[in-house]
């Protein structure tokens, strides 16, 4: 193994190790594996359902990848603000709730965006559809909508908690954010597509 | 003022990224039969995913940590600290690949599906060795460009490595379950 040993320029200032890397990294990885498979299994359950309308199936790593995004940056902005004081730790804070409303912007003209664009891929791409464009839009768009409003207030709930037990909201948001938004994109998801009756 | 620079520069962020989750989805479309063939496999497609992106940003979020920190540079890149951080990444990679397929196997049980064992976890872990290897080789290339164009590695390593990562780790598992779908 010398070739991970050579050349340290460093002498005994070292930084890193892949131990340590390896031990922080076990138990918040396992935490969001557990959580993943949970989404997972609820795929699993409802997969003649996609296996029918498979666009839905195309839908599933944008919906989830739009919501863990948005939260993740929210909640980096909301970090950064905490930190030069400029956001305070007050949930009547004017900042916050800018930050926390644009978010919403950003992803409700998102997932219609997105929307349209995943419905005329799979329609020149020959994918099954038993969908219409404003039905399939309605859908994403609603999903998107409450996701959005979950995982920003989840975003919001995280950043304010860890600054206040003098943890880092930076290195807490985003595994939290995504892995929740994970799951809660594939219910919502789910839950509509059924209120809705396809 | 703080809320529209996020709108003017998260927005086309956010959607490009979702392209990206397209090119994902159409994988994923692709792997129906597979999928149909495979019982368990689109249980762990989720986390094999979020692991990738948890994995990849936070060795990206590390290297540009050690960039402000001053220990590695466009000149001094390949040394110590960053064979360390690759190889840390690596194994963690593999051991939860593993977690993952063993895990997905055990719930899909107590769920009354029954997949193969062995061959679910073999999926999982070669899908992991893989994308591991290919997206710590392209988190080197973008930290190498980031670092010689004087970015700040922050702003780009983040959303560039998750959204790579999930294109890379879907494209993997479909190639996994090829290969080792095609064995027996």
């Amino acid at each position: 193994m010398h070739f991970w040993k050579c050349n340290n320029n460093w002498g005994d200032k070292l930084i890193y190790s892949w131990k340590k890397i390896v031990k922080n990294g076990i138990p918040i990885l396992t935490i969001c594996i557990c959580i993943e498979i949970f989404a997972g299994q609820i795929l699993q359950g409802n997969q003649n359902k996609l296996f029918l309308i498979p666009i839905f199936l195309i839908s599933i790593p944008v919906v989830n990848g739009i919501g863990g995004n948005i939260g993740s940056i929210l909640g980096a902005r909301l970090a950064s603000g905490l930190h030069t004081g400029l956001i305070e730790l007050n949930i009547k804070d004017k900042s916050m709730r800018e930050n926390f409303f644009s978010s919403l912007l950003i992803g409700f003209i998102s997932y219609v965006a997105l929307a349209i664009l995943i419905y005329y891929i799979a329609y020149f791409g020959n994918i099954q559809m038993n969908i219409g464009l404003l039905e399939f839009i309605s859908i994403i768009g609603i999903t998107g909508f409450l996701l959005i409003i979950l995982v920003s207030l989840i975003s919001v709930i995280t950043a304010f908690w860890a600054f206040k037990k003098g943890l880092d909201p930076d290195d807490m948001v985003a595994p939290v954010v995504t892995t929740t938004g994970d799951t809660l994109g594939i219910i919502v998801l789910f839950l509509l597509i059924g209120a809705i009756g396809i | 003022m703080f809320a529209k620079e996020m709108l003017k520069q998260s927005l086309p962020l956010v959607i490009i990224c979702g392209i990206g989750g397209i090119i994902t989805g159409n994988t994923l479309g692709a792997m129906i039969d597979l999928l149909e063939d495979i019982p368990g496999l689109i249980v762990v497609i989720p986390a094999v995913i979020a692991l990738r992106g948890n994995i990849n940003t936070a060795l990206g979020s590390r290297l540009g940590s050690a960039y402000h920190l001053g220990v590695i540079d466009a000149e001094n890149l390949w040394n110590f600290e960053l064979k360390q951080n690759i190889m840390g990444s690596i194994v963690l990679s593999v051991l939860m690949s593993l977690i993952i397929g063993v895990l997905a196997y055990v719930s899909s049980i107590i769920l009354n599906v029954y997949p193969d064992p062995l061959k679910l976890i073999a999926i999982v872990v070669l899908a992991g060795i893989l994308s591991g290897l290919i997206l710590t080789f392209l988190t080197i290339i973008i930290i190498y460009i980031v670092f010689k164009r004087g970015y700040n590695p922050d702003n780009i390593t983040g959303p560039a490595l998750a959204t790579f990562g999930d294109v890379f780790s879907m494209l993997c598992i479909f190639g996994s379950a090829i290969i080792i779908g095609g064995i027996n």
